[in-house]
């Protein structure tokens, strides 16, 4: 159990600097994600938090002690790699244990006969054996003990990796993508096994994605990085409802957050042919370029126009079961495109299976209470009118949400 | 299957080429030395002349020179052996500088004929009294081999992953540990196999022992055999049955180091 402070921490490899004057929090107890795409400097911070790669200027502190400087192994920490990272020459009871013997270990247990000797006397310890044994009944693995990793099987192989994370109870948890090596149903389990650990465990994680489902629904609270610097931290409702930028709204939800640009002059939003009212908004004269983001949730399709609607061409229709994607190209509106992005449709979300056929015109209008808009300059959030006092804002346009046309 | 017997008759051939000089010196060794010189030779080894292998021993000290053979290469093995770990994990994990130049300067090592250096070393071992022991013959065969042993140790610990051994400082483990406890036993079956080619290296090392050895009681078995060929009568039968004496510890020291050159030990511990 400990609290972390990183404090104005940079690394620099050669003349390129991947993290640059980070500072970040995570609290006592705490399972923080940090997230973003590759290449954001993710893993790097969380390298560094372990010790695997010395910072270049900043300060680290895990439970009030100042640990920049220590080797990996005085940082009362435990790493648990992408690749699982076995030691394949040892068993799985050996491989638990690890930690537990090196603690004990002195450099003359190398030597070939005593050192043998020795080392099993401490394998063999009691109290280290019983460790162990709790350890693994945690982790269902009391029937594999004395198996190699190579003969497990990858979810197998992830549960020894994090029995010998456990078994030293740290202060703190460090995870690298753990789960991206598994197949989609083991990590869901997985995902759940990882949680309940913390609930159980009650240690500080501090766990590295890209995946946001995995982020969303395991943090307690997300640090979402692009370029090395952290673009917001907050609960994973926060980041999903109230994202302080476009790259954030973006990056959380799927499919993300669409980004519509719009014009928002005296209280009132023009979104193409459509205008809605939009209160809390700077009161002053003149137009002003924004852009709308808003979920694919928060938008609804009518086969009917009407003013606060915007006509469009649906584009594609995905069935996925519970919920259709439909995308529409809206008439004489834009959207901001990602970097990747070509298409100009905008994503809308639809209880059950749509009717809908690729080419039908509809109109499309827009439920401004999860609305946020940004700035079309910077990319930051203005206002949004979840987190506004005031939500008195009425569309007249009825939802289509589950009455699909 | 017309393809599948010529591979056999393709692999019996060069086993063929590979056996048949063992066999002709069992043949010759068993053979009576009335008949060594026979119009027509013997093509079967003769059960009735095995006792030559007991004679030997009463003949000549084949026993002293396998001893010193043994020693010689046993020494040349561990030396070669602990000398080269840490080298070798320093090229294959450090940076440092002239971490190139280093690497070359073992190969060039292996480019310099041996004879070459026989007088410079002469006067060297003659300096340090090292002339006429078997300390000496150990010293100058492991110098030869370390290199080699270094380069092939090198290319086994490139091998292991990163990972692997990241886990190990989170573990507590400094770098001592890490070679120790960790790469070593990885890399088990390249060290076995290193042993053997230093073990051999050894073993068969004939040039510097015929150089620096004088004295009869410090010949290993190479220098020894070859004594036996004197400028008027050649012992066939001794030297042949000597020789298959010669080779028997060797094959028996390969075949204890084989058991530990097996792949795949690295397997399974990190998603390939």
């Amino acid at each position: 159990m400990a609290s972390i402070k990183i404090n104005d921490v940079a690394k620099q490899f050669g003349a390129l600097r991947v993290i640059d004057k980070l500072s970040l929090e995570v609290k006592d107890g705490e399972f923080l994600v940090l997230l973003g795409p590759s290449g954001c400097g993710k893993s790097t911070l969380l390298r560094i938090l372990a010790g695997l790669e010395p910072v270049t200027e900043g300060e680290i502190t895990i439970d009030g002690r100042r640990v920049e400087q220590e080797p990996p192994g005085k940082r009362d920490i435990a790493f648990v790699f992408q690749s699982y990272a076995l030691y394949p020459h040892l068993t799985v009871e050996q491989n638990i244990a690890f930690p537990l013997v090196m603690k004990r270990f002195r450099w003359w247990m190398h030597l070939p006969v005593v050192g043998r000797i020795m080392r099993r006397r401490i394998e063999r310890d009691p109290d280290l054996k019983r460790t162990v044994g709790d350890v693994a009944r945690i982790l269902g693995l009391t029937g594999l003990m004395n198996r190699l990793p190579r003969t497990l099987s990858g979810g197998q192989r992830q549960r020894v990796a994090l029995g010998r994370a456990m078994v030293r109870q740290p202060a703190v948890f460090l995870m690298d993508e753990p789960l991206s090596n598994l197949d989609a149903k083991l990590r869901t389990s997985m995902r759940a096994e990882i949680a309940r650990l913390h609930t159980r465990l009650g240690g500080t994680f501090v766990y590295v994605t890209h995946d946001q489902v995995e982020a969303m629904t395991m943090g307690t609270r997300i640090a979402l990085m692009r370029g090395g610097v952290i673009q917001q931290i907050g609960t994973p409702r926060e980041l999903f409802q109230n994202p302080a930028n476009i790259f954030v709204a973006r990056f959380i939800g799927t499919p993300p957050m669409n980004l519509i640009k719009a014009e928002m002059n005296l209280g009132t939003l023009r979104v193409g042919e459509a205008s809605y009212d939009w209160p809390g908004a700077p009161g002053h004269a003149g137009s002003t370029s924004v852009i709308l983001g808003v979920r694919p949730g928060g938008l609804s399709i009518n086969s009917r126009p009407s003013p606060q609607s915007t006509p469009g061409v649906v584009s594609l229709v995905e069935h996925l079961g519970t919920h259709s994607i439909v995308g529409v190209q809206l008439d004489n509106v834009e959207i901001q495109k990602d970097a990747d992005q070509d298409d100009d449709s905008i994503m809308i979300s639809v209880n059950g299976y749509s009717a809908l056929q690729v080419g039908q015109r509809v109109h499309v209008s827009v439920d401004t209470s999860g609305g946020v808009l940004f700035d079309a300059g910077t990319g930051d959030r203005m206002i949004s009118i979840a987190s506004s006092e005031h939500v008195d804002f009425s569309p007249t346009t009825h939802k289509t949400l589950g009455r699909h046309v | 299957m017309r393809r599948e017997w010529l591979f056999i008759l393709g692999v019996l051939v060069i086993l063929g080429l590979i056996i048949f000089p063992f066999y002709w010196m069992l043949v010759t060794a068993t053979t009576p030395a009335d008949q060594l010189m026979a119009k027509v030779p013997r093509l079967t080894p003769s059960l009735s002349h095995f006792s030559v292998f007991v004679e030997v021993f009463s003949a000549v000290p084949i026993g002293t020179w396998l001893r010193n053979s043994a020693i010689v290469a046993g020494g040349t093995t561990i030396l070669c052996i602990g000398l080269s770990i840490f080298p070798a994990y320093a090229l294959s994990r450090f940076r440092f500088r002239g971490k190139a130049m280093l690497a070359l300067g073992l190969f060039v090592t292996q480019m310099l004929p041996e004879a070459m250096l026989l007088v410079p070393l002469y006067a060297l071992f003659r300096s340090f009294d090292l002339l006429n022991t078997l300390t000496g013959l150990i010293l100058v065969n492991a110098a030869f081999g370390v290199p080699i042993v270094t380069w092939i140790l090198k290319g086994a610990i490139d091998g292991i992953p990163i990972d692997i051994e990241e886990a190990a400082r989170i573990d507590n483990c400094n770098r001592f540990d890490i070679v120790m406890a960790i790469a070593l036993p990885l890399v088990a079956p390249t060290l076995a196999a290193t042993a053997v080619i230093a073990f051999f290296h050894g073993w068969n090392e004939y040039l510097f022992a015929q150089t620096f050895i004088n004295s009869a009681n410090f010949y290993p078995a190479s220098v020894g055999i070859a004594g036996l060929v004197g400028e008027y009568a050649v012992p066939i039968h001794l030297v042949m049955s000597a020789g298959i004496i010669y080779t028997l510890p060797a094959i028996i020291f390969f075949l204890i180091a084989q058991r530990y050159v097996v792949s795949g030990l690295t397997a399974g511990s990190v998603k390939g």
